[in-house]
């Protein structure tokens, strides 16, 4: 009984020591966390039409548009072996120019470790350069000038921009939701999405990814869609007013919209597919090309 | 004559200044009239002549052409004079055309700004299509195509050799990324080759296959920008 009670007792007071070592481990471990995971957040005058450049190894940027004269940054790492240079442009006064750079510290340092997330809230009027090499960029409410977006494998979303947008991912998907201006979107293996656009004039390319183009056409707008071997739909509304010209060699054209057909059906000198027609009163010029992919052209 | 505990005395330190001036033929009675007196400055007099002596006595050799170019080095450096201005000098200058990578990715675009320039449309009456680029003659097209194209296929190649040499050190992630993209650009070559073979006059294969090498160096640019920026 005695032993018992002694077994207990020693029992009973283990247990707090050991409560009280889970404890501090948690904390050391959360410290070590917050450590690593470090986040820095910072504010700069402006002046009204900055331009702001983002380089990036990996990690996610996301930049929206506001109505003040400021660019506030949050930026965060995953490992202390990672720093981000900050340049500003003129060092006094409202900045014309600011440089963000992710800088390894470590140059073995791979994968995940190099991770730096950038959240940037900036002047509608801004001009942006962002190159993240295999992480998302993600454009909100611009009305710029120029915008540069180039990405090897990560995907690029913008939407609500006004302004000239080239962006180029080698094998991520490009999104441009509700563009005006002037896009350009390219890419190798990625998918290209274009929604609503109310463009002057819109490029796109991608090799064997797929082209989904939903939305109107602007008059007088200039609109040129290329794919390799994807398919390419065009979804839109029955009041869209376009001149198009279709042309695959080895794919399928499909298309639901009543036109006055110019020319269709195989070439007797090649085996290409070409529409040559107008919709309406033709007020857009649509260029459509495909190598070995279908196109289809459906009312939205 | 004071002398020191080391046997050295004010006087062959006045000795060892004009020395030099001495062996050079300058007029320096000094040294001589020293080194009768002093039996340590003389020896350093004595070798000094010796050494002359033995080198004036040495063969008359031409230095090696690699001597010459470390000793114009020299004189260029020192700014002793200038190089006459021709056009190897003046291609000289032109430092970044020694990089391999940016003269590949510049010559490319020069050369396919050449080809999408050159007019290919011979409209036919009554044709109104714009998108009709139907050539009349298109052997000589097809050939000219093939002569245009050989100078983007070899900038492709060397890039290319140039990116299998080096993507072992490329992230795994970013290799796939670039692996794929390669593939898709080449299946689209060769397709368009073979439909060219099959179809000279095909424009639009023509076209295809024009950009796809364009998209391939500019591809394969990328890569090498990125691990030479590591």
């Amino acid at each position: 009984m005695a032993d018992c009670r002694e077994q207990i007792t020693k029992k009973r007071r283990a247990i707090p020591y050991g409560q009280g070592l889970v404890l501090y481990l948690l904390v050391l471990s959360g410290s070590l966390v917050a450590a690593d995971n470090s986040r820095v957040e910072k504010t700069f005058e402006t002046s009204p039409n900055p331009r702001v450049t983002v380089a990036n190894a990996r990690g996610q940027i996301l930049v929206r548009g506001w109505d003040k004269a400021q660019v506030h940054a949050v930026y965060s790492v995953v490992s202390s072996h990672v720093e981000v240079d900050t340049e500003v442009i003129p060092s006094n006064g409202p900045a014309d120019k600011i440089h963000f750079a992710t800088h390894l510290l470590d140059p073995l340092l791979s994968g995940r470790d190099q991770t730096a997330d950038y959240s940037l809230d900036v002047p509608m009027g801004t001009n942006l350069e962002i190159r993240n090499t295999q992480g998302s960029v993600r454009i909100e409410k611009l009305q710029a000038d120029d915008t540069t977006v180039e990405s090897v494998g990560g995907a690029i979303l913008v939407s609500d921009f006004t302004g000239h947008l080239f962006l180029r991912s080698v094998g991520g998907n490009i999104d441009v939701i509700r563009p005006s201006g002037r896009v350009e979107a390219y890419s190798i293996t990625g998918d290209l999405h274009f929604v609503s656009p109310t463009t002057s004039k819109l490029r796109g390319s991608t090799t064997s990814g797929r082209i989904l183009f939903e939305g109107d056409f602007s008059d007088g707008g200039d609109y040129s869609l290329s794919e390799y071997s994807g398919d390419m739909e065009i979804l839109c509304p029955p009041s869209a007013s376009f001149e198009l010209f279709a042309k695959t060699d080895r794919g399928k054209l499909q298309n639901e919209m009543p036109m006055t057909i110019r020319r269709q059906a195989a070439s007797p000198m090649s085996s290409a597919n070409s529409l040559f027609g107008t919709h309406l009163t033709g007020k857009a010029t649509v260029n459509l090309r495909s190598f070995s992919g279908t196109i289809r052209i459906r009312q939205r | 004559m004071n002398e020191t505990g080391h046997g050295r005395t004010a006087a062959c330190y006045r000795f060892e200044q004009e020395l030099q001036a001495y062996m050079e033929g300058e007029d320096a009675a000094f040294v001589p009239a020293h080194a009768r007196e002093c039996a340590f400055c003389r020896v350093i007099v004595e070798d000094l002549e010796a050494l002359r002596a033995a080198a004036l006595a040495l063969p008359l050799e031409e230095p090696s052409p690699l001597v010459w170019s470390f000793v114009r080095a020299q004189l260029l450096d020192d700014g002793t004079f200038a190089e006459r201005a021709n056009f190897g000098a003046w291609f000289r200058q032109l430092g970044w055309l020694h990089r391999p990578l940016p003269v590949a990715t510049f010559a490319c675009l020069v050369v396919l700004g050449c080809l999408l320039t050159v007019p290919r449309n011979y409209p036919k009456p009554g044709n109104t299509s714009p998108i009709s680029t139907l050539p009349a003659r298109s052997a000589i097209r097809s050939m000219a195509f093939m002569r245009d194209s050989a100078t983007l296929v070899q900038v492709v190649r060397e890039l290319e050799a140039t990116f299998r040499a080096r993507e072992g050190s490329l992230a795994p992630d970013l290799k796939a990324t670039y692996e794929n993209s390669l593939i898709s650009l080449d299946a689209s070559i060769r397709e368009c080759s073979d439909s060219l073979e099959r179809e000279p006059d095909n424009s639009l294969a023509h076209e295809y296959l024009l950009a796809a090498y364009s998209q391939k160096a500019e591809v394969l640019s990328s890569a090498l920008e990125f691990d030479e920026g590591r």
